[in-house]
């Protein structure tokens, strides 16, 4: 399991959203997400060689239309 | 004009509209008979966080004009209806079901509003949920516990517990919901509902509170598959404020409400058929023999890659979620309620590999869905592996198996098809010997919605009627 602590956790807290959290709290998150990270790498498994992600153009392309007519 | 209160509040929406538009119901006592059911209800319920009494009766005197003069907008004029408070609506308040939104009264109306209205809709007030939508139990911290109609001991399930448990007291005739990992499948299974997700962009999402951009969908919770059918159709379809809204045809909805299903294929799938209550097991397996008694084929199908399917909506939701929610994670966390602000957490410590990758996988396990519809119309699965839970509970001894944790025992039946974006519909099978709800889900294909309703449809008929829930005090 990748190594996910509670340092690590209570680090994130306090150097990018400004709050303290308690060490029995930290190590539930840092649990669940070194959890989520180990069973995120075994993805790959399943065949994801060539596998693009779901963000297309034309999306990109309707999305910048929308804003530009309701800002013009 | 002589029906009785209590005999309205029994009527499905295709059976009100009728009797509306030949003006033997008023809307404007259908509406005094909600309110008043609400009123008697929500005490004990909380499906409600804010109830919009003057408006509804003012749209209902409007819609009451209207029809008298002729002008019939559709099957929900005069309808009275409620909306997850995640949905904004103009100059009413929309929370979230958050302490952080508690005030916030928005200057529009999100689409599925503006549609419903304009189709002659009366509301009655915005729902009750679990916090922004995230977590599946509805007990919610900050504007009360919604509890089951079915047993008030327990959860109605969630998030859009509101919605459920609105529709199973009859404390409104149909209900908008969510789902983001299976929030209107699940409160409607638990609560014996019927709740239909659409497929990912059919209905737009402008003007509803995101949970996860790419996971989010919008549907109908009702009393029957009609109404889910009924209820999509207004809300469906390309809508210029939201880029994401597919522009595909929105064929008619309705079409295949009591149509036969005989010689159609239906799959189960292998990979959620295990690890069932024995009451679920029961019910799910009676639900493949009415089927099969209805002439459609039944067969199992596996999906390879659908037990990580669960895996990859949490990562996104977890990473997704944070970034909308990041302002105020960093002003105002204490606001947040502790499961949400946990799950909120887990986020921060989600690496944007590990998100990307998830975002990939999708297409993998709907190629293997797509496989597997290519000569089946649709697939059938239970929609949880317990029955509601009583409220506090965070594991389960009824099933099979091991103790199970009721979020896993419920999520990996609905998260696959939030991460695939097919529709899927949840509908009640029977009601457990404890009097408890159980449902299946019947999956499409991509914009199959209409094949999804077919069969759901024709199985409530062979199913009959469920019975309603105990009267509540």
């Amino acid at each position: 399991m990748p190594l996910v602590t509670s340092e690590t956790v209570k680090q994130v807290m306090r150097d990018l959203y400004g709050y303290e959290i308690s060490d029995a709290d930290a190590d539930a998150i840092a649990h669940s997400a070194g959890a989520m990270l180990t069973l995120a790498g075994h993805l790959p498994s399943i065949g994801l060689a060539g596998v693009e992600p779901p963000f297309g153009y034309p999306v990109l392309l309707a999305e910048a239309a929308r804003l530009a007519k309701a800002r013009s | 004009m002589s029906i009785p209160f209590q005999e309205l509040l029994e009527f499905d929406v295709a059976t009100l509209s009728g009797k509306l538009r030949a003006r033997d119901i008023s809307p404007v006592e259908l509406t005094e008979a909600y309110l008043g059911r609400i009123e008697q209800t929500d005490g004990s319920l909380r499906a409600y966080i804010t109830v919009t009494d003057t408006m509804a009766r003012k749209a209902a005197k409007k819609a009451e004009a209207e029809i008298a003069a002729g002008k019939w907008r559709g099957p929900f004029h005069g309808v009275p209806i409620a909306l997850k408070d995640l949905v904004y609506t103009s100059r009413v308040r929309t929370t979230g079901g958050s302490k952080i939104l508690a005030d916030f009264k928005p200057d529009y109306d999100a689409t599925v509003w503006t549609r419903l209205k304009r189709a002659g809709a009366v509301l009655l007030g915005k729902l009750n949920q679990h916090e922004f939508a995230y977590g599946i139990t509805s007990s919610n911290p900050h504007w009360g516990i919604v509890r089951n109609p079915y047993a008030l001991d327990r959860i109605p399930g969630g998030s859009s517990g509101g919605s459920a448990a609105a529709i199973a007291a009859r404390s409104a005739a149909a209900t908008i919901g969510t789902d983001t990992g299976g929030s209107i499948r699940i409160p409607a299974a638990l609560c014996g509902c019927v709740g239909l997700k659409p497929t990912w962009s059919r209905v737009s999402r402008y003007g509803v509170i995101p949970l996860a951009y790419t996971l989010d969908h919008v549907g109908p919770i009702t009393r029957t598959v009609r109404d889910a059918a009924m209820m999509l159709q207004i809300i469906a379809g390309a809508d210029r404020n939201d880029s994401t809204a597919s522009r595909e045809r929105v064929p008619d909805f309705s079409a295949g409400v009591g149509g036969q299903i005989s010689g159609m294929r239906i799959g189960v799938i292998r990979e959620l058929d295990y690890g069932l209550s024995d009451d679920v097991a029961h019910s799910f397996n009676a639900a493949l023999e009415t089927l099969r008694s209805l002439g459609a084929t039944v067969d199992h199908v596996t999906i390879p890659s659908l037990p990580l399917a669960g895996l990859m909506n949490g990562i996104i939701t977890a990473a997704e979620a944070l970034e909308i929610h990041e302002e105020w994670m960093r002003t105002r966390p204490q606001d947040y309620g502790d499961d949400v602000r946990r799950l909120l957490e887990i986020g921060m410590m989600t690496p944007a590999t590990s998100y990307l990758r998830a975002q990939r996988a999708r297409a993998r396990t709907l190629a293997e869905s797509i496989a597997v519809l290519a000569d089946r119309d649709v697939l059938v699965a239970p929609a949880s592996a317990i029955v509601a839970p009583k409220i506090g509970t965070t594991q389960m001894l009824e099933a099979r198996e091991d103790r199970v944790e009721v979020v896993a025992a419920i999520l990996r039946f609905t998260q696959p098809f939030n991460t695939t974006g097919q529709p899927a519909i949840a509908i009640p099978t029977g009601l457990s010997p404890d009097g408890l709800p159980i449902a299946m889900q019947v999956i499409g294909r991509p914009f199959g919605e209409s094949e999804v309703i077919r069969v759901a449809a024709a199985y409530e008929s062979a199913r009959g009627a469920l019975p309603a829930a105990p009267e509540i005090a």
